[in-house]
């Protein structure tokens, strides 16, 4: 089995064909007749160009017009004056064509692979394409026609070009190997859109096959297999079966409302870390967003973000969701995330120690700035504040209290935001989980961080590989701890969401729809399948295994019935 | 010679598509047009020159037109910039 990078799910199985690297060298002696080489030069570059948009109407029609657009930048460089211009005065100098076409090339490449931006060495890789195809128009080399391949085909490539890529018949190409390229670089990002199963960076893999040799691609885990025995075989055309099934069954679920098997709606929100990410869980059809955690404004800089600067980002996560609701989590740092500027002392126990809401409260300049930003970028939307590491009362009075005086400023300063903001408690401590029905007389919502959750309930390191059998949210100490959050929400009237991984996992669904949570927020990658599964369960199928498993006292067994009775 | 500061304010900076768009939309004025950064001049006309120059999301450039046509091309440049360039 070799091992590379998974850049598009899926399991390929088929037969190898081998794309083998041209022979591109060539002789770089002086030009006596200038002028004829410029034509021939010049012929190259039309022929080019013509190929080149042929190729983007191919992507244009058979994937998308934003994949066409990197074969119309590849039209754009070239057209470019220091480009052809550059390469026509080296030839004027007496340099034969190949010669100009490599120099030229070759400088931008090693200018764009400089550079420190993914984006920008990405370039790197267009320009080498753009002068390999030049190299082979003009020496005359033919490439394989990969739209010939007959069905069943694995592509197996040094690097998978853009140009090879438009040339792909979906149909007949189950799976693509390659020894360069990461998830982001153009193969991973065409193949995705093809949909077909890619694993790459495993190095030197054109020499260890042959043409015509099988291989099982399994783009979802990064592994391939070359002649593999027929066991292995059998075992995969079962996996791919399964993933094939399940890819269709997530499709039927995008642009639904998330429902339960007997027909009531919750809904289904996503996890973001920054402003970008609302894009993807609007991509994901997330319907609105659960946590949006604001620490990478404070991390991404080398000083405390200003007021406008919060505003602005919590403002563009607001208008991606359009009118859908953000809950924005105030700063949730400690001594264990380091932010130089804030001089944070290091702690004995940082997860016992000065964070998350104390810190705000103790500093509550810096806490109204960020409030401040919070409630400006509520007059774009629908927006909601969650304060994080709640542990009584009086710290959601205080928080509430700082956000009337903001509130009080903005009015006098004139400027608009939602006067009938949220302000909820992000449930995380064991001691917030006692007093669940006194916070939710203060409280607008909860939202249920299962990962702290069960870190401060079991006492434990998650980080610590010594203690680490302890962290589970399925633990009857968590379960029970969930069980009566949800249930102190519901009895207040107040919705209860979970933004912790527990959310999306398939064995804890059926439990929360029991408990009755309102709100599920999961990495925007997993709404389908969190959809999917809610689909599954009625309230009484639910209820019947939930109370099955709170009689059970080990968290082995919870698990090992929750597998037998998953859906 | 007619020259403004702007500031680039679409996301990912004078990457591909936005270059390609300043340099589709300046290249037909007969002026020269070109962008100091960090130091360097950048011949705005040149989509490789643009993207070589590297220039992220919130930087301050100087535009630069010298030509018959001076006036229009720099309007245009600015306008294209502070428009966001089609981002």
């Amino acid at each position: 089995m070799y091992k590379g990078i998974e850049a598009s799910r899926g399991i390929g199985i088929g037969s190898i064909c081998l794309i083998t690297e041209h022979d591109l060298s060539f002789d770089s002696k002086p030009v006596a007749d200038k002028e004829a080489e410029k034509a021939r030069f010049n012929d190259a570059i039309e022929k080019f160009k013509a190929e080149t948009a042929e190729m983007a109407e191919n992507i244009r029609k058979n994937i998308g017009p934003k994949e066409a657009e990197i074969m119309e930048g590849h039209l754009a460089m070239i057209a470019d004056p220091t480009m052809a211009g550059e390469m026509t005065k080296m030839i004027e100098a007496g340099q034969c064509a190949e010669a100009a076409v490599t120099a030229v090339c070759d400088m931008f490449i090693g200018m764009f692979s400089k550079m420190e931006d993914d984006m920008m060495r990405q370039r790197a890789s267009d320009i080498s394409d753009i002068k390999i195809s030049l190299l082979k128009i003009l020496l005359g080399v033919e490439d394989v026609d990969i739209s010939k391949v007959a069905p069943g085909t694995v592509l197996v490539a040094h690097d998978l070009t853009p140009s090879m890529t438009s040339q792909i018949v979906k149909e007949n190409v189950v799976g693509i190997i390659t020894e360069v390229g990461g998830k982001t670089s153009h193969s991973a990002i065409l193949a995705r859109a093809l949909e077909i199963p890619a694993v790459l960076s495993i190095p030197n893999i054109c020499e260890i096959v042959k043409d015509k040799d099988t291989a099982i691609v399994d783009g979802t885990e990064g592994d391939v297999y070359i002649n593999p025995d027929g066991d292995v075989i059998s075992q995969y055309v079962i996996k791919r079966e399964e993933f094939i099934r399940a890819q269709a069954e997530l499709k039927n679920f995008v642009g639904k409302a998330t429902l339960t098997a007997d027909g009531k709606e919750v809904e289904l929100f996503c996890n973001i870390g920054t402003p970008k990410d609302a894009k993807k869980a609007i991509e994901c059809d997330g319907e609105g967003i659960g946590l949006f955690r604001s620490e990478f404004l404070f991390m991404d800089k080398p000083h405390l973000p200003t007021e406008d600067e919060q505003f602005e980002a919590y403002k563009e996560a607001v208008e991606t969701m359009s009118g859908k609701t953000v809950i924005i989590r105030t700063l949730d740092i400690g001594g264990d995330k380091e932010i130089p500027y804030m001089n944070l002392e290091k702690e004995e126990n940082p997860f016992l120690g000065y964070r998350a809401v104390r810190y705000c409260l103790a500093n509550t300049d810096i806490y109204k700035t960020q409030l401040r930003g919070i409630l400006r970028a509520s007059a774009f939307g629908t927006v909601k504040i969650m304060v994080p590491l709640v542990t009584c009362v009086d710290e959601i009075r205080a928080v509430k209290a700082l956000v009337e005086e903001c509130k009080m400023e903005l009015t006098n300063e004139g400027i608009s935001f939602d006067p009938s903001i949220q302000v909820g408690c992000m449930i995380e401590t064991a001691a917030a989980s006692l007093i669940a029905d006194m916070l939710a007389k203060e409280a607008d919502f909860f939202s249920i961080g299962t990962n702290d959750l069960t870190q401060y309930t079991m006492s434990v390191d998650r980080g610590n590989a010594k203690v680490a059998y302890l962290y589970s949210a399925f633990q009857p100490a968590v379960l029970r701890s969930i069980k009566n959050i949800i249930a102190a929400g519901n009895a207040a009237g107040i919705p209860v969401g979970m933004c912790g991984e527990a959310a999306a996992d398939p064995l804890m669904i059926p439990l929360l729809i029991s408990f009755g949570l309102d709100e599920y927020s999961v990495n925007p990658v997993l709404v389908l399948t969190a959809r999917a599964i809610i689909s599954k369960w009625s309230k009484a199928d639910a209820d019947a295994l939930a109370e099955k498993v709170l009689s059970l006292s080990t968290e082995k067994e919870i698990v090992e019935l929750l597998k037998a009775s998953a859906k | 010679m007619v020259s403004k500061v702007v500031k680039v304010t679409n996301e990912q900076g004078l990457h591909m598509r936005p270059a390609t768009v300043f340099s589709a939309a300046v290249t037909p004025f007969d002026s020269d047009v070109k962008i100091l950064f960090n130091g360097n001049q950048y011949d705005g006309k040149s989509v490789m020159m643009l993207m070589a120059a590297c220039i992220k999301c919130g930087a301050e450039i100087e535009i630069q037109a010298d030509g018959p046509d001076e006036e229009a091309a720099l309007a245009k440049a600015v306008e294209l910039v502070e428009s966001g360039l089609g981002d």
